[in-house]
């Protein structure tokens, strides 16, 4: 039987038995925000919210992170890689739209000849748990994005707020395995079914608005010199904000720094929406103005993914509404575009 | 502008007590015109001070940009030391002048993100003056020595 | 504050109309609750979305950089000094531009809000008076709105823009008494080690998004120094050294030119208090070197001139 249920009140000691075995990342309320964290104690982990300000990419691709060094001498340039995760990892309490993104990350960082392997290491050593979101923000629009707010896709357990339990859908083996450091669970009844399956409806009529996504790559097609991005683009500063709290944003630059013989590499995260992005060591720059830069956004995660992979690179999270400071709002940007 | 990086792993660092023979290193910027002669005058001099300083000759003190100072503190070095031609005299007319502006706003920025205030001293020394040259360095030697080794703005990676 | 809509409609339609400028540039209603959003108009059919309210936070002289055209811009008192600072740097050609005055009696903070809905999500809020009423699910809540500014408007010294063409309705009376500097002041007043904690903690959470830097109208060089690679001055990672410096540094470019208009503490979405630091560069301006910034496009930068007789107690 493949959905249990857990009380609310054993999800701490889940979570505690978890952390015997594996290195735990949770929602933690920081002194302003609300993060990803990796956990020490269950007490620790905040599973009242409505999404994190960080998306999920935090625990799976750093900000920064140390690829390799190395030491040169006359002879020779010794590589040191860097040491492999001791311990597997869980990302626990992680919302559908977050999920989808690592889905889509995962896409990106192995398809073509180049598998990304500092990416790939972490990822085949991570567990996700999943939580339903029973009321989606205003801001969030996953449904028009092929996502869900009860969605599965990159979990291996999924958890939803029945009350004061918690439903657990094993998703998978791994999940599976999860559950050991559970105790007190049942097998889920007809009645918890029916609960879990009245607040899926619910959260998915809770949507503010359906975005008129159907046909929207295909629409960008041939949009690349049209004059409406004249317009679109105004408002855009250019702070890059959204590409950093995205969770299907992934660009990144890769950095030596120098120490006494040799150098460590690091890879840091980067973004499409400053000059320097494109800026060609003959001092030309393909995407000269924010105008370049915000259609380059807007058609990579809604024409040439889609084009390429077969899914919008968006998964409806919201957190680019949020967090725009001259609120461009890519819902807004949608909307124009299909109505042209 | 590349700082020799392996003096900030060297022995000498130890526990940064200095009874256990830990001696700070303070880079030390000096105006070709004024300081550096008037270090050399100390030395021409036979005069004693502490040989804690490295020094890097500049042509004005206006060229020691905040920069430096910054990469110097995050490099390890224990302490750094500016100095350059009293206003009015400098070579190039008013380099001092402007440069003064500026390190007036590095110190304070710096004292009050919580960098000891020990650790960046700004002088002015002309080329007559080796014995003054020889306090100053004494002072600030026995300044960061108090300090013990510099750790706040220290790159680890 | 709350009105002069009318007045603002007024003034940017006959600007239009008369071809003293190409385009208007104000405030607009925002798709999210508590929110405006910049406004860009050329037609006189579309005056009618110019807005002007305690959302109106957004510092829009940062649209003129790099425009040839002639535009009337609509500004608070913190964004008409940025404009005049922009302009005596040479990167904004103020013969093109037309500033259209707003006295300002303040914007809201929406991290203050946000911190007193205590997780609640906002769906409406509309101002009465002196009043924010708040609309959720399942509640209302009326804020006085004097707390929950931004906290640069509660000891602004320039409601009323320095530099304007034309003003939109009477000059405020600028308050009197209010000590910009309270924060500022009471971390001096912390020993060394405390403030060194206090940054750390601080700046542990900044993940090099660069947000405030690049929303700040004052930050327009081509090559930024966080960018520079030959020489690499300072690191990119987050670690901590590097992310200090980042701010340090960038805080040392602003000192006399930071005019407080809050861009980048709003922008930030760590939430950090970069206020602490812009704060301090905008004292030491005022108190070393008697600057104030943005008064008067004939002002010389304040590290790029000196005094003979500037202060040099710091020096041995």
């Amino acid at each position: 039987m493949n959905h249990k249920v857990i009380a609310k009140d054993g999800i701490r000691e889940f979570i505690d038995g978890l952390i015997e075995e594996y290195r735990v990342f949770a929602p933690v309320e920081g002194k302003k925000i609300l993060r990803l964290r990796e956990i020490s104690s269950g007490e620790e982990a905040c599973l009242d919210f409505y999404n994190t300000k960080m998306s999920s990419k935090e625990a799976l691709f750093p900000q920064n992170e140390v690829l390799f060094t190395y030491k040169k001498d006359r002879e020779a340039i010794e590589k040191e890689a860097t040491s492999p995760m001791k311990r597997e990892q869980v990302l626990f309490g992680v919302r559908p739209c977050d999920a989808k993104g690592v889905t889509l990350t995962d896409v990106f960082f192995s398809s073509g000849e180049h598998r990304d392997q500092p990416y790939l290491e972490k990822r085949d050593r991570t567990a996700i748990v999943g939580l339903a979101c029973n009321r989606p923000l205003n801001t969030c629009f996953c449904t028009s994005t092929g996502g869900s707010p009860f969605g599965k896709e990159g979990m291996d357990l999924l958890l939803v707020d029945l009350g004061e339990r918690y439903l657990v859908e094993i998703l998978t083996e791994r999940g599976e395995r999860l559950l050991g450091a559970a105790h007190g669970l049942r097998d889920a009844t007809e009645e918890d079914m029916k609960l879990a399956q009245r607040l899926s409806n619910e959260a998915d009529n809770a949507f503010s608005k359906e975005l008129p996504t159907e046909g929207l790559s295909e629409r960008l097609d041939g949009m690349f010199e049209d004059p409406i991005w004249d317009t679109i683009h105004q408002k855009c500063v250019g702070c890059g904000i959204c590409t950093f709290v995205c969770p299907t944003c992934w660009c990144f630059d890769v950095v030596d720094e120098e120490k006494a013989n040799g150098a460590i590499r690091i890879r840091l995260w980067d973004t499409c929406q400053l000059p320097l992005f494109t800026l060609q060591g003959s001092g030309f720059n393909p995407r000269p103005s924010g105008k370049e830069r915000l259609r380059q956004r807007v058609m990579h995660k809604l024409n040439y993914f889609p084009k390429e992979f077969g899914s919008l690179a968006c998964v409806g999270c919201g957190r680019c509404v949020r967090e725009c400071p001259v609120n461009l709002d890519i819902r807004e940007i949608i909307e124009t575009i299909m109505s042209m | 502008m590349k700082v020799n990086a392996e003096e900030k792993g060297s022995k000498a660092k130890k526990g940064g007590n200095p009874d256990d023979g830990w001696e700070p290193k303070i880079i030390a910027f000096l105006c070709n015109w004024c300081s550096y002669a008037g270090a050399d005058l100390a030395g021409i001099s036979r005069l004693q001070y502490p040989p804690n300083i490295r020094v890097v000759r500049v042509p004005c003190s206006s060229r020691v940009s905040p920069y430096f100072i910054i990469k110097s503190l995050q490099q390890g070095w224990d302490g750094v030391l500016v100095s350059g031609c009293h206003p009015g005299d400098c070579h190039y007319i008013s380099g001092n002048l402007v440069a003064r502006r500026r390190f007036a706003v590095l110190k304070d920025m710096l004292d009050y993100m919580g960098i000891e205030p020990g650790r960046v001293s700004f002088s002015w020394v002309s080329a007559a003056e080796g014995e003054r040259f020889s306090k100053v360095v004494a002072e600030v030697v026995e300044g960061v020595k108090a300090l013990g080794p510099a750790r706040r703005l220290v790159k680890v990676s | 504050m709350v009105g002069g809509e009318d007045k603002i409609r007024e003034i940017a339609g006959r600007l239009l109309r008369e071809g003293e400028v190409d385009l208007i540039i104000g405030y607009e209603k925002g798709t999210l609750p508590l929110r405006s959003t910049p406004s860009f108009i050329r037609d006189q059919n579309d005056l009618y979305k110019l807005i002007w309210d305690p959302t109106c936070d957004i510092n829009l002289s940062k649209y003129l950089h790099g425009r040839d055209e002639k535009i009337g811009i609509l500004a608070k008192g913190c964004d008409a000094r940025s404009i005049v600072v922009c302009g005596s740097e040479g990167q904004i050609d103020m013969g093109k531009v037309v500033i259209i005055g707003l006295p300002c009696s303040g914007v809201i903070d929406r991290k203050k809000i946000e911190a007193e809905m205590e997780g609640r999500e906002v769906l409406e809020a509309t101002f009465a008076d002196q009043s924010l009423v708040i609309r959720g699910e399942g509640f209302e809540e009326v804020l006085p709105i004097k707390g929950f500014m931004d906290d640069s408007c509660l000891s602004c010294r320039h409601r009323n823009p320095p530099v304007y063409d034309v003003l939109v309705g009477e000059p405020l009376p600028e308050i009197t008494g209010a000590n910009e500097y309270a924060e500022v002041d009471e971390l001096e007043s912390k020993s060394a080690e405390e403030r060194w904690g206090y940054f750390v903690e601080e700046m542990g959470s900044c993940i090099r998004c660069y947000s405030c830097r690049n929303v700040c109208p004052m930050c327009y060089c081509k090559e930024c120094f966080v960018d520079e690679t030959m020489p690499a001055w300072f690191g990119k990672t987050n670690e901590l050294t590097d992310t200090i410096i980042y701010h340090l540094v960038r805080a040392i470019h602003l000192t006399g030119r930071c005019v407080d208009c809050g861009a980048c503490s709003r922008a930030c979405p760590m939430d950090i208090n970069l206020k602490a630091l812009t704060k301090k560069a905008e004292k030491i301006a005022r108190e070393r070197f008697n600057f104030e910034v943005g008064l008067t496009t004939e002002e010389a930068p304040v590290l790029g001139v000196f005094k003979e007789d500037d202060s040099e107690e710091f020096i041995i």
